[in-house]
């Protein structure tokens, strides 16, 4: 009984993650980020990959909503940021009080409801349009918290500060060990995102958001509700992005209306074309190389790396330059790599499979296929259908 | 079955469509025929209710007047998913397959409001066994199609659907004669099979080839009609509306 559910279990994990080299390359890189917290003592580089997650979470989302949906958005940050903020204001100890895992699903329902009212308005445009109305809405409401008159609750600049974690730090925890927890919350949440967005996008759902984007009149006249499918994508993603600001409030401690900085509205269109548009799994790679080079070689080697070889100190104008240094990556992304890193790598390996022969390919494929040659013992090539 | 009355569409101010009536009976095979910007395309989009949606929230849409009937019902005013879910189906200009799908997917989009998955089976084998093309070509990407394939592709979507009036906009266009008349033959056999068609075309001999009963559309109006017969009696609509 138990033998046979392993088998099974075995040998569907042969034939789809084992047998497709762009899978096997996902589990490993899964395992790796499984394994990490072991290899890395540092508080700080942890940090960094928690901090990766997050982003992955809400780039994930992003990349759902324009690459999957069609509907360019760039003002994203406005989920990030209102759903940062109804947790910040529900759970903080001067106003409500309430406990975190009820706080964060209220905040990403309301978020979805937000993203419904806003998304009414916004599809009366369409492209270029939509990206401009869309950007504009977080820049709004930032100017809103800041506005004096609604100090008292929001705090203008300083934000809502002193929030419950979201990892609490127990008597016998150490740093160390709570960065560990969060690292490893941030990780389950990203994967049950990216999961459920990967579901959705390869259903029914998903075809019918294919064919929207693809052709809004002939969706029509398949009887498809367009505005409907629009406005469920609209909420989907913006259920995700509130997601990423919840737990970003709660990792930080504090929410303030930098969250709806235009930066944070960029960030996941950086992340996505680093790892490829309309993926699901681009943002994901994204995210960590951007944070990568940003807090890691840019932040921290470099600096030391020229300190010690040159004798050159970088002046702090340097951070500055940075975003240049992002522009110009991206730039030469899209015109050498448009498909991004990730989609490049997996369209690669993806050849690599159509071309090793049949004999070639994974255990269980193979042994059907021999299986086969005996029983029929005619031993005729396999003829490829195209 | 279907039946519009003075139907008046202006684009933006110019006209498209003035004071069309025309009547499409059950189990019928009627044609309309018509020279470029005559309003062909402005009539099909009208009844499946496209019309209204070609520029969602643009200031200047299309204004219609008018009524259309389907089985005693006015549907001017509905959306399209409802004609469609009522069984009007619009086979539009240029096929418009959905690019970055496969020929299977595409079909499957086609039966996006049916739920009985039996049924579904059926029909998806009716019509491979009406463009048998299509099964060979069914995990192919459908933009990688030619020209004539996407045409069936677009025809067989809309059979997906379950018509009961089925509407084909120009399913000629950009086709090589023998594809034309293979595609006109399975149309034929598709109205054979109990759907009523609206044939929107602009190659005249094969719609006088194969509907029933022709309109001939001319500067958003209506011309004339009848059959073939009728209408080849007639010297002047012969040689001024279908230059034979």
């Amino acid at each position: 009984m138990v033998t046979t559910y392993i088998r099974r279990a075995y040998s569907s994990f042969v034939a789809h993650v084992f047998d497709i080299p762009a899978r096997l390359l996902a589990f490993l890189l899964f395992l790796t980020l499984l394994f990490i917290p072991f290899a890395i003592q540092n508080t700080y580089y942890l940090r960094i990959l928690i901090l990766a997650n997050v982003l992955a979470i809400f780039a994930v989302s992003w990349d759902f909503l324009v690459g999957r949906t069609g509907q360019i958005s760039l003002g994203h940050a406005i989920f990030f940021g209102i759903g940062g903020y109804i947790t910040a204001l529900l759970s903080s100890s001067k106003f409500f009080g309430l406990p975190i895992f009820l706080t964060i699903p209220i905040a990403i329902l309301a978020a979805c409801i937000i993203a419904l009212a806003l998304g009414i308005p916004s599809l009366r445009v369409k492209g270029p349009y939509l990206a401009l109305v869309t950007m504009s809405f977080p820049l709004i409401l930032a100017a809103l918290l800041k506005w004096y008159p609604l100090n008292h609750i929001f705090k203008g600049e300083f934000g809502i500060r002193g929030l419950p974690a979201l990892v609490p730090r127990l008597d016998w925890m150490t740093i160390g060990q709570q960065r560990v927890g969060e690292y490893y919350v941030t990780l389950i949440l990203l994967f049950a995102a990216s999961v459920i967005l990967y579901k959705i996008a390869n259903s029914k759902i998903g075809l019918v958001f294919v064919s929207i984007l693809d052709d809004e009149l002939a969706s029509k006249a398949c009887g498809i509700n367009v505005t409907k499918y629009k406005l469920m994508g609209f909420m989907i993603s913006g259920l995700f992005g509130a997601l990423a600001g919840c737990i970003q409030t709660h990792l930080l401690r504090f929410a303030n209306p930098p969250m709806f900085a235009l930066t944070l509205s960029f960030l996941p269109v950086i992340v996505t074309f680093l790892g490829g548009l309309g993926t699901i799994y681009g943002p994901i790679v994204g995210a960590y190389i951007y944070y990568i080079l940003d807090s890691y070689v840019l932040r921290d080697w470099l600096p030391r790396f020229l300190k010690e070889t040159v004798g050159v100190t970088l002046p702090p104008e340097f951070d500055f330059a940075k975003l240049l240094i992002f522009t110009l990556i991206v730039l030469i992304l899209v015109i050498k790599l448009p498909r991004g890193i990730a989609k490049f790598t997996t369209d690669k390996l993806g050849d690599l499979e159509e071309a090793r022969d049949l004999d070639e390919r994974g255990p269980r494929i193979w042994k059907t296929y021999k299986k086969k040659e005996k029983t029929t013992s005619t031993g005729s090539e396999p003829t490829a259908s195209s | 079955m279907l039946e519009i009355k003075d139907l008046t569409v202006h684009y933006d101010g110019a006209m498209a469509l003035n004071r069309v009536s025309l009547k499409v009976e059950e189990g019928e095979f009627v044609g309309v025929v018509g020279p470029n910007g005559s309003g062909k395309t402005t009539l099909l989009r009208a009844i499946s209710g496209v019309l209204m949606e070609i520029e969602p929230g643009k200031k200047e849409r299309p204004s219609l007047s008018g009524s259309i009937m389907f089985n005693g019902k006015g549907i001017d005013k509905s959306k399209a998913w409802n004609i469609t879910k009522m069984g009007v189906i619009h086979c539009p200009e240029r096929r418009r397959p959905f690019a970055e799908m496969t020929t299977l997917d595409n079909l499957r989009m086609g039966a996006y409001l049916r739920k009985n998955r039996s049924e579904i089976k059926k029909d998806l084998e009716w019509v491979y066994e009406l463009f048998p093309i299509l099964k060979e070509r069914a995990r192919q990407m459908s933009q990688t199609l030619s020209g004539g394939e996407q045409q069936m592709l677009a025809i067989g979507r809309a059979l997906m659907s379950k018509p009961k009036l089925l509407l084909i906009d120009e399913p000629s266009l950009g086709l090589a004669p023998l594809l034309k008349e293979a595609v006109l033959k399975v149309i034929k056999e598709i109205w054979r099979s109990g759907v009523t068609i609206l044939l929107v075309e602009q190659d005249v001999a094969i719609t006088l080839a194969s509907a029933q009963r022709i309109y001939i559309l001319a500067h958003g109006r209506i011309a004339t009609q009848g059959t073939k017969e009728e209408l080849m009696k007639s010297r002047d609509v012969r040689e001024i509306y279908l230059g034979l």
